[in-house]
């Protein structure tokens, strides 16, 4: 019944001097994580890594010209010095699980005791990458962050058995609530299901397309470190062909297409979503499986975000906006990509229907255009000047085409600008690149900001921010009409907005 | 300033007239600051350099005294003009910003810490700022340059009135 936890990101051994397992004189038993964890941190060199700097030198003052013998007793060497790091940090390692908090004992040197007290924790993740999974083991990461994404907020209990796992989390997350609040057997009812032919809208997200260009810059820096002699020979020429340029590009495409696809897919593999009590439950990944659990209590709306690319295909992705979520991009994602109408389906079973949007007024268009525009007029100007003295046409052609480019630009801005609010949720949408459409419950605003600069109060417009406290913390619906704006906040929120229109009694 | 009607309502009160004394005394501050820099050019810039320098030499202090003017003489007086706040029985709200406005309106029952903060040339004016800060990292109010003691007891009647009217709180 003793496993250890292992804190994953900080990564000293745990300090806890008895190997057994351990009971408190009023509480719970310290619990450890699995003894098969020492192999996997072993392999990893999770606690070793944090010698390499310093081993480096040493290999490179003793010299690798000893042959064969030296760079076994080398890989000897280091093997064991990372199993008796894991060992030790797995024998310092343990955690309790009691009725008011979690406590989690570690420390090499200095023993280290968290506590974090039940009703701060804001969510479980369990996850096994596959090393674990060969063991059988799964980690679990507690989140108690306080809005603050920090990783010192999280507590990690690193290699205990998917049994313990499940056990951790639905403990952790039954002592939370009130203990009426949870049913003997939670029903299960699906969300959504991912839909493998969704993989393909994945070149067309940017953070898809980042994941094969960050393996390719890897595996250039590796080549690199290649001896010369092993180095592909590619010699100059070959480059400088016009041939050569149009397969580089073409094999750099396919490259991306094909990775962003993959990546998508690795991440995203088996992806489902379900509800069980109180809770919403995504489980994903191909390689890691990770399981996060979201408590619906806490769920306060949900954004839809479609980039340029994504709205060609009618594609979306939908993200839940839970308060004090740490991690809550990557946590919070309800549907990692699909169909604009399977998005909206979902998020409306999440978030109440606020109705349609309203557009803004005619000058929040004009104003969208101007500032489109604003770069391309200063270097049409500057184009201007530069024909009229030295001659130089170019500058001017540029200024023209970033002026032409701005017209578009702005009106897509505009179009994408859009509030409403409804019985009992409200929503704001803006951005063109990537263009997001926040759904908020009315009890989600813990504040309103309202800005309004110089031109914008000449032209009658506002820019009103709903302080929340969930995801971003703020979302904007930009450039309103001033006048709609203490209506708007009134209804978008509870009665105490009515301050921003009635002077107090 | 303006003839637009303002978008939302103007908050009801101003902030302590010491205040203005406080931010004179800054401007004063940081127009010596400046003045001693704009000296140190006229001294050790050669009178002959070329370029844009003998343009500059002339520039220099009359940017220098146009500063002080407006930090010292000018400034003072709008802020006292556009800083505004109001305690609500529902809610605290601020206004802030001269070209370009920003009113932020907190619900007392969403109130998470009250901070009371005094500066060193504060304590001198006898004043201290609010800070009422929630969930949001957007949702923060400050209020600027109240007298010690009205601070003191707005904190802590907000603070008090979070406690019994808190509901979730984010």
């Amino acid at each position: 019944m003793t496993e250890p936890v292992g804190q994953s990101d900080v990564t000293e051994p745990v300090e806890q001097s008895d190997v057994t397992q351990r009971t408190e004189p009023n509480g719970p038993a310290a619990r450890r994580t699995s003894v098969l964890i020492i192999a996997v941190h072993t392999a990893t060199f999770r606690q070793a890594r944090q010698f390499v700097p310093a081993v480096i030198p040493l290999i490179a003052a003793a010299g690798l010209n000893g042959g064969r013998t030296t760079v076994v007793a080398l890989v000897v060497g280091v093997t064991l010095l990372s199993l008796g790091t894991a060992a030790l940090s797995w024998w310092r390692f343990s955690y309790t699980d009691g009725p008011s908090s979690v406590v989690v004992t570690r420390g090499l040197l200095s023993r280290s005791v968290r506590t974090v007290p039940n009703d701060r924790i804001r969510g479980v993740e369990v996850e096994a990458p596959p090393l674990h999974r060969v063991f059988g083991l799964v980690r679990v990461r507690i989140d108690a962050a306080a809005g603050a994404a920090d990783k010192d907020e999280e507590l990690v209990v690193d290699g205990v058995s998917r049994a313990e796992g499940d056990r951790l989390r639905t403990a952790v997350l039954t002592h939370r609530q009130a203990p009426a609040a949870v049913p003997d057997a939670p029903r299960e009812e699906e969300f959504g299901r991912f839909d493998n032919r969704w993989l393909l809208y994945a070149p067309l997200v940017g953070s898809y397309l980042a994941l094969p260009l960050a393996a390719v810059g890897a595996l250039f820096r590796v080549a690199q470190e290649l001896p010369e002699n092993l180095r592909p020979n590619l010699d100059d020429a070959a480059l400088a062909s016009v041939r050569g340029l149009v397969i580089g590009l073409v094999g750099a495409a396919a490259v991306l297409l094909a990775g962003s696809v993959i990546g998508a897919a690795i991440v995203n593999w088996g992806f489902r979503l379900v509800r069980r009590g109180g809770s919403l439950i995504a489980v994903r990944g191909l390689i890691t499986r990770r399981h996060t659990e979201l408590e619906i209590d806490r769920i306060r709306g949900a954004t839809i975000a479609e980039g340029a690319g994504m709205r060609l295909v009618r594609a979306a992705r939908v993200n839940a906006l839970v308060t004090g979520l740490g991690d809550a991009h990557r946590r919070g994602q309800l549907l990692p990509l699909g169909p604009r109408s399977e998005a909206w389906l979902l998020a409306h079973r999440i978030v109440a229907e606020p109705g349609p949007l309203r557009a803004h007024p005619p000058a929040a268009r004009r104003r969208r255009i101007v500032r489109a525009t604003l770069a391309g007029l200063v270097v049409t100007t500057a184009g201007l000047i530069a024909t009229a003295v030295a001659g130089w046409v170019w500058l001017l052609v540029v200024g023209l085409v970033l002026l032409g480019l701005g017209v578009p630009l702005g009106l897509g801005r505009y179009a994408a600008l859009g509030h409403a609010a409804g019985p009992r949720s409200f929503s704001v949408r803006s951005g063109w690149l990537s263009r997001e459409h926040a759904v908020l419950q009315r009890r989600a605003v813990v504040g309103w900001q309202v800005r309004q600069s110089f031109f914008q109060r000449r032209n009658g417009l506002a820019t009103v921010v709903a302080c929340v406290g969930a995801g971003r913390g703020g979302y904007a619906s930009i450039d309103m009409a001033a006048d709609d704006v203490a209506g708007f906040a009134l209804a978008a929120s509870e009665p105490w907005a009515a301050t921003l229109s009635r002077p107090a009694p | 300033m303006t003839t637009a009607p303002l978008p939302v309502r103007e908050p009801a009160w101003s902030l302590s007239r010491s205040a203005i004394g406080l931010w004179v005394t800054e401007g004063v501050l940081s127009s010596l600051g400046i003045a001693i820099a704009a000296a140190l050019f006229a001294i050790f810039v050669p009178e002959d350099a070329g370029g844009p320098l003998p343009l500059l030499r002339w520039l220099v202090p009359i940017g220098a005294a146009v500063w002080a003017v407006a930090t010292i003489g000018v400034r003072p007086w709008f802020r006292f003009r556009v800083h505004r706040w109001e305690v609500t029985p529902d809610a605290v709200y601020t206004l802030t910003g001269w070209l370009t406005r920003t009113w932020t309106l907190v619900p007392i029952s969403r109130i998470q810490t009250v901070d009371v903060t005094r500066g060193v040339l504060q304590q001198l004016f006898g004043l201290s700022s609010v800070a009422v800060l929630t969930a949001s990292s957007q949702g923060t109010v400050r209020v600027w340059h109240l007298e010690a003691d009205v601070a003191q007891r707005v904190a802590d009647d907000l603070a008090h009135r979070a406690e019994q009217v808190r509901d979730i709180a984010t």
